[in-house]
């Protein structure tokens, strides 16, 4: 009688034990709770998506807010709000059939109202909005969850535009979207993503706590999109300016993830015991834009001197701490990760590091070294640094620099107005699509003027066969290299760090995401 | 104060650069940087949008920010608190070890206390406080990890947390301070110690130690807390570059990212606190000095 | 029997005896050669870009190291003075000749006295730092601008000084004498209280060197003061911040050559003040 018992109360301590295991599930299941905080440059200028390009910007409202179309892995549109869609044959009309049953965060379920009325919003104020809806004739609903989009021609930039992550077409609810007008920053924010704003104190923190009556899509994370579960209770973003503050506060704790830190720092986050650095790739490809309206720099010839003088690869390994895991020496103007623009021409005058040439084009270019305008800004301490070392090599050919270095507020008002600068430094992060390139257009600073880019860039916009796009694209690069509206250098990696308590963090986009990413404690 | 009030806002309307523009991002088209212009009354004429600045600070109403979506006087009231704390810890700082040195210093004069305390002040005053930071972080938040490297709490939520993260911005910015009064402490107490009346309460018998410590001191306060006064608004200009290096969310900060975002109104608004501030304290020590004059107090 | 010392020599003597001129005199000397000597002491050219070299450690070669840029700090430090003594002398002499014209005519005119004093309580109620990062802000980088900025700062300290001693003055017999005789006030104020104001004004001169000095470089740390790239201990201390954990003589160096001189000023302003105005004395 007694072994029988024992036996059956073995089996069911197996059992038990057995069924435990599975509910345990792996090692590293995740674990819903805690709060992130997140270490970043600063104050974003707005949380309106529409409003502006700032990528701080950008990082923040794609927790709160999310299109139609997101991007995948390989930086593709995937349907997010979208459910699907369909082109007519012509062409011209885009129907897209909305997702039901999405909840925005103040109860309201999204439809096709907000969606016309978001969208038309990003049209009038968002570059990419604006590029799009030059081609667009109308928008309008069908009925409760059908969106139809009328183009006046063929468009090659439809999805792409929609699926974009910066200055992206986020879906508001109508009344807001209608309430402020297009220059007008929005000052509730209302959207459908995982996470909601609880409270924005300016200079001291931005919380977001999760959503939870957020609809996730079914499919696995796929780089921007899929689904998307917030499993910490709280993301608390701290602006820290101090790039060397941003640095301790991980490796002490205070902060479980920093964001754009120098690169000096790798080998001490590497060896710390609580933290682990996280190179990001791309981060930023750097240039130095030319004004072509006005000045000693409409010259073709004095800009090809410059490109052909540069020594890149001792500017980028000096930009990026010494060390050569966190540049990348490219010809081509769509970084490697973005596959699908990826080009790998031979021939392009890039790097040439030729000194004679340099001083030939110089006095075919007629310089009798008048001092050119050289601007640039200390915030963005790369932007700062290929400047210093630019002038170096430059003066060295005999070109005459003035370098002026304000703050960055003076410099994006500056490089507005052509009779201010001769050439200024930034950094261009990773466009998607060529259309996109704003670089290669007349209304961006720079006001690239020339007919040929200017044609191929038109070309691009209408082309819809992928193949015939990347000859013209190839066809662009070329033209690039040989007009030189911007001198392109090499490719910079971005630092960041995070504690090793921060799991399910996905290392491959080019810009953070916290969902899908939880606390171990 | 009309003074102040004037230089304030022809200076920040000096400033080159469009908040606009920065507020866009780099992409914006001139179209659309007019129309957020008008809708922020930036493209009235100078004299008079100063014109509606008088009326605006009469009525109380430091305008709005153009960054921060919200009236300047409430950004104020946030970030006062991190400010106000930091200077209280520095200004403790600063007397707590400014004043018992002088004092002793001079109790002892001549002695080998009184030379090193006279060395030792003379470096406090000349040691630059934003290098100090830099030395004090690496030292002890860095290599030796036994306090924090930059941050706040708050006191009223997170009591210890709040002192630890004080700790080293405050004896940064006292430091600087803690020299100079511990030199001025010690040379009124020489002064009041060569009075008539201490040689008499001497001669009268009473112990050293009380003729020292109390009626010197007492007669001693009076320049000392004047000094305490000019102190702290030495402080409140210290004070910004604590807050930088520290990264404290007090108004030092606001109003250096505010020069940098061109969020005129702030940096106007928290200009226009720190002067009243200064003015109020001078009046405080005034009342003060008044107060404990010692042909009132001694009897 | 030997000669009686002239008022002149009574003066070296006086200063000479007293520690705090002698020595701060001496340091203030050494950083000016350093700073007039800078290329012939420096042993590298400061402005010199070598990215190859970049955060070297002290040694034979680089005295002081090297910054991120692979420039030496040594000889950073050196033409860094430069900048400091150009901007501390500068300034001085402006808030000394300003302070001499707003402090003289407050002093001496009673009609002028208030609003002058009004505009100046004005000024003085800026925590100056606050106003000079405004000032530069508004008017762009460049040494020119930093000097201007901290003249305006420090100007109406000055001025009260000049002021408060001109007040004291007017009223001794001697004066009265002079004006009841008929003299006219400018050659008054030429011949006997301008002289007087010599003492005040040198102590006073000394310190405003002093902060100066530390203000240029709290601006060049900043980033709001000279240009970035142009040597200066402001702005190698804020080049050395970011890397302070893999090279901490970037920012060490400067810092101690700001502390030396500052140093010096203020033995000097003391000193000074000890032997020119004994009422004010510390002991």
């Amino acid at each position: 009688m007694a072994r029988r018992t024992i036996s059956l109360r073995l089996l069911t301590a197996l059992a038990m034990s057995a069924l435990l295991m599975f509910a345990a599930g792996p090692a590293d299941a995740q674990k819903k709770g805690g709060v992130l905080r997140v270490g970043n440059l600063g104050e974003p200028p707005a949380l309106d998506a529409h409003w502006t390009t700032a990528s701080i910007t950008e990082t923040l409202t794609n927790h709160i807010y999310e299109g139609l179309y997101s991007l995948d892995r390989d930086k593709k549109p995937i349907p997010m709000l979208a459910e699907s869609h369909t082109v007519s044959k012509d062409g011209l009309t885009y129907t897209f059939k909305l997702r039901q049953g999405v909840k925005f965060h103040n109860g309201k379920e999204m439809s096709s109202e907000d969606v016309v009325a978001s969208l038309n919003r990003w049209g009038k104020q968002s570059n990419y909005g604006k590029s799009l809806f030059a081609q667009v004739a109308e928008l309008r609903a069908v009925d409760r969850y059908t969106v139809e989009m009328k183009l006046k021609e063929k468009s090659a930039i439809v999805l792409i535009s929609l699926a974009v992550p910066n200055n992206f077409g986020a879906i508001y609810p109508k009344e807001i979207a209608e309430k402020f007008a297009p220059e007008v920053k929005v000052t509730e924010y209302v959207g459908t993503g995982p996470f909601k704003l609880a409270e924005w104190k300016p200079d001291q923190y931005i919380r977001m706590v999760r959503f939870d009556d957020y609809k996730s899509r079914n499919e696995k994370p796929n780089g921007y999109g899929g689904g998307k579960t917030a499993w910490v209770d709280e993301i608390r973003w701290v602006p820290v300016p101090e790039v060397a503050t941003r640095v301790a506060q991980v490796e002490t704790g205070e902060l479980d993830f920093a964001d754009d830190l120098n690169l000096d720092a790798y080998d001490r986050l590497k060896a710390s015991a609580g933290a682990r650095p996280i190179v990001s790739k791309p981060y930023y490809w750097l240039v130095a834009v030319m004004n072509k309206k006005e000045g000693l720099m409409t010259n073709q010839k004095l800009r090809q001197a410059w490109q052909a003088a540069i020594d890149i690869e001792p500017i980028m390994k000096n930009v990026a701490g010494g060390k050569q895991e966190f540049y990348r020496m490219d010809s081509s103007l769509a970084p490697v990760e973005i596959t699908a623009w990826h080009t790998k021409l031979a021939g392009l005058p890039w790097n040439e590091r030729n000194r004679d040439k340099a001083k030939r084009l110089l006095q075919e270019a007629g310089y009798k070294k008048e001092p050119i305008r050289f601007m640039t800004t200390q915030e963005y301490k790369w932007m700062y640094d290929f400047a210093l070392l630019s002038k170096q090599q430059l003066e060295d050919v005999g070109f005459n620099i003035d370098l002026q270095v304000v703050d960055w507020a003076t410099l994006v008002k500056r490089r507005n107005n052509p009779k201010e600068y001769d050439v200024f430094t930034t950094g261009m992060g990773a466009f998607y699509d060529p259309s996109h390139h704003i670089y290669l257009t007349n209304s961006w600073p720079g006001w690239t003027n020339d007919e040929g880019i200017l044609k191929v860039q038109a070309e691009l916009a209408r082309e819809t066969d992928p193949k015939k796009r990347m000859a013209l694209w190839e066809q662009q690069t070329r033209q690039f290299y040989e007009k030189v509206p911007v001198i392109r250098y090499g490719d910079l990696f971005g630092l960041r760090a995070a504690r090793n308590t921060v799991k399910g963090f996905d290392e491959s986009n080019e810009r953070i995401r916290f969902y899908n990413v939880w606390l171990e404690k | 104060m009309a003074v102040v009030v004037t230089v304030v806002f022809l200076l920040i309307h000096l400033i080159p650069g469009d908040p606009v523009s920065v507020m866009l991002g780099p992409d914006a088209s001139p179209a659309q940087i007019e129309a957020t212009r008008r809708s922020l009354g930036l493209d009235r004429p100078v004299h008079q949008q100063l014109l509606g600045f008088y009326g605006r600070v009469l009525r109380g109403d430091l305008g709005q920010s153009y960054f921060l979506d919200r009236p300047v006087v409430t950004a104020i009231v946030e970030r006062a608190e991190p400010t106000l704390m930091l200077m209280a810890c520095a200004l403790l700082v600063a007397v707590v070890i400014g004043v018992p040195s002088g004092i002793v210093a001079a109790a002892h004069r001549g002695s080998i206390w009184d030379r090193v305390l006279m060395i030792g002040s003379l470096l406090g005053v000349c040691v630059p406080g934003f290098w100090l930071s830099l030395n004090f972080i690496y030292l002890f938040a860095v290599r030796l990890g036994w306090l924090p490297a930059a941050g706040y709490a708050s006191l009223f939520t997170d009591p210890v947390s709040a002192l630890r993260y004080m700790v080293l911005p405050a004896v940064s910015l006292g430091f600087n301070q803690s020299a100079l009064i511990a030199r001025i402490s010690r040379s009124c107490m020489l002064e009041a110690l060569q009075q008539d009346y201490v040689r008499t309460a001497r001669a009268k018998g009473l112990p050293d130690r009380a003729v020292t410590y109390v009626h010197a001191f007492r007669n001693a306060l009076v320049p000392v807390v004047t000094v305490i006064g000019v102190t702290t608004a030495v402080l409140i200009g210290g004070a910004v570059v604590t807050e930088i290096v520290f990264n404290i969310p007090g108004l030092g900060r606001l109003v250096i990212s505010a020069i940098l975002r061109r969020d005129y109104p702030v940096v106007q608004g928290v200009v226009l606190v720190t002067a009243a501030t200064y003015v109020f304290i001078n009046l405080v020590v005034d009342v003060l000095y008044a107060f404990i004059d010692p042909r009132i107090r001694y009897d | 029997m030997t000669e009686p010392l002239t008022e002149r020599q009574r003066w070296v003597r006086r200063l000479g005896r007293n520690g705090g001129v002698v020595t701060g005199a001496a340091l203030l000397l050494l950083l000016v050669a350093a700073a007039l000597l800078a290329d012939a002491v420096s042993t590298h050219n400061p402005t010199r870009l070598t990215p190859a070299n970049r955060l070297q450690p002290p040694s034979a070669e680089h005295y002081l190291g090297t910054d991120e840029f692979g420039r030496d700090v040594y000889s950073l430090v050196v033409h860094g003075s430069r900048v400091s003594l150009l901007v501390g002398l500068t300034t001085m002499l402006l808030t000394s000749a300003g302070g001499i014209v707003i402090g003289l005519a407050a002093g001496y005119s009673r009609r002028l006295d208030v609003p002058v004093m009004r505009c100046m309580d004005g000024l003085m109620a800026f925590p100056a730092i606050l106003l000079a990062i405004a000032l530069m802000a508004a008017r762009g980088p460049g040494v020119w601008n930093v000097i201007l900025a901290l003249s305006v700062v420090y100007m109406p300290r000055t001025a009260m000084i000049i002021r408060s001693t001109v007040l004291s003055l007017r009223e001794l017999d001697y004066i009265q004498a002079a004006r009841a005789l008929g003299r006219r006030d400018s050659a008054i104020a030429l011949r006997h209280i301008l002289p007087n104001c010599l003492g005040p004004l040198l102590v006073q001169g000394s310190f405003v060197f002093a902060y100066a000095i530390l203000a240029e470089a709290i601006l060049g740390f900043l980033g709001v003061g000279v240009p970035p790239y142009v040597p200066s201990w402001g702005n190698v201390i804020a080049s050395g911040k970011n890397v302070i954990r893999e090279a901490f003589w970037v920012s060490l160096f400067p810092g101690l050559a700001l502390t030396v001189a500052g140093l010096s000023l203020n033995l000097l302003g003391d000193g000074l003040r000890d032997v020119l105005d004994p009422r004010l004395r510390v002991r």
